[in-house]
């Protein structure tokens, strides 16, 4: 009975991760990115899924490995939650949208192009998008800085991503190396002691 | 045959593409137009149109691309090719690192890539920044107009707790009346 009820409820979470992923996938404009801090609304804020810091590492991961970052970020959600099944109903959630509304437009408008009302749609957006993100990056940044080294490499790092335009795969790998170096042996040490 | 092509391009794209749809999209382009699959009018289109839609950019141009080049199968495929390898490696190293979260290495790492996360989505905020009402040279606001929807978006977060979701889309309507 109890096996029974157990298994009811995963299927209740596995359908509830595909359609919040989907609902993501179907009304976040402004691609990936600007869907990160509805992820974070949704699944941490309104279901508490997860907590912040987890969200943080979903991210971490997500920029750290190649692929979409939509994706990447779902599949570590979903499979964080709920497992492989998990994470196939977050990637199958929020893919679905995108390619039942592409489909629907090659098919309906083959000769479609950008239009005065779309560009200043889409200029809107982008700039409502780089408010949701600068909320969230404060919001984060509350939970992922918690002493100065944090806050050393995240500005380096900012620094290198924006102004010097080097890979995130090269900063992650840096980054994940000096905190080995500054906490895990750091912390080795005051083990012996 | 084709259908395997398009698979095989989409999936070289979901394995060695970085730094988001925007990025994923110059890369697209320069393996498509090598391909002679589409003219870069073409691709233009479909740069334009999977921004302006829901989702995922990379997404929405690997299906419109696989539209266009194999039909719906083609779509199918190209869809399927950019997001497998996300599910391998995502899933492989999440397991790995949500069962050795409490090991010293897997844990100071970890500490050292979270500021990195946050600095690149602050990079994040700064690119569409630059996309729609700053640039470096001056008069630095080129969009006065995009910049009050910026800071609208703001205090819609802030003080309103407004939904995400909700914010973006009314973004795109305030972006047709003011701009």
């Amino acid at each position: 009975m109890a096996e029974k009820e157990s298994k009811k409820t995963r299927f209740k979470i596995l359908l509830d991760l595909f359609f919040t992923f989907f609902k993501v996938g179907a009304f976040t404009i402004g691609g990936g990115l600007a869907m990160l801090p509805v992820i974070e609304r949704e699944i941490v804020d309104k279901k508490g899924y997860i907590n912040k810091e987890e969200i943080i590492d979903a991210f971490a991961i997500s920029q750290s490995l190649p692929g979409v970052i939509a994706i990447n970020s779902a599949i570590y959600v979903g499979y964080r939650i709920a497992g492989l099944m998990g994470a196939l109903c977050t990637a199958f959630g929020v893919v679905l949208p995108s390619f039942i509304t592409i489909l629907a437009i090659a098919l309906l408008f083959p000769t479609i192009s950008g239009n005065v009302w779309v560009n200043k749609a889409l200029t809107g957006v982008k700039a409502g998008v780089a408010g949701v993100i600068a909320v969230s990056v404060v919001n984060l940044a509350k939970k992922a800085l918690k002493d100065a080294f944090g806050i050393i490499i995240a500005l380096v790092a900012f620094i290198l991503a924006v102004l010097f335009d080097v890979s995130i795969v090269y900063i992650v790998l840096a980054g994940a190396f000096l905190g080995y170096l500054y906490y895990g042996l750091r912390g080795a040490k005051h083990d012996t002691h | 045959m084709i259908l395997i092509s398009l698979f095989l391009v989409f999936f070289k794209i979901g394995l060695i593409g970085f730094g988001g749809g925007y990025a994923i999209l110059t890369m697209l382009q320069k393996e498509l137009l090598s391909l002679g699959w589409l003219t870069v009018e073409e691709f233009g289109n479909i740069a334009a149109i999977s921004q302006m839609t829901p989702g995922p950019i990379a997404v929405n141009a690997a299906t419109y691309v696989g539209y266009r080049v194999g039909g719906f199968w083609g779509s199918v495929m190209a869809t399927f090719g950019v997001s497998l390898p996300s599910l391998i490696l995502v899933v492989l190293v999440a397991h790995f690192v949500l069962k050795f979260k409490e090991s010293r290495l897997v844990e100071s790492c970890m500490k050292g890539i979270r500021p990195v996360t946050v600095a690149f989505i602050a990079s994040a905020a700064i690119f569409f920044a630059y996309e729609s009402f700053v640039d470096l040279a001056l008069p630095l606001f080129i969009n006065p107009g995009a910049f009050v929807i910026f800071v609208l978006s703001i205090l819609a977060a802030v003080l309103l707790k407004m939904d995400t979701i909700l914010i973006i889309l009314l973004t795109a309507v305030l972006g047709m009346i003011i701009l």
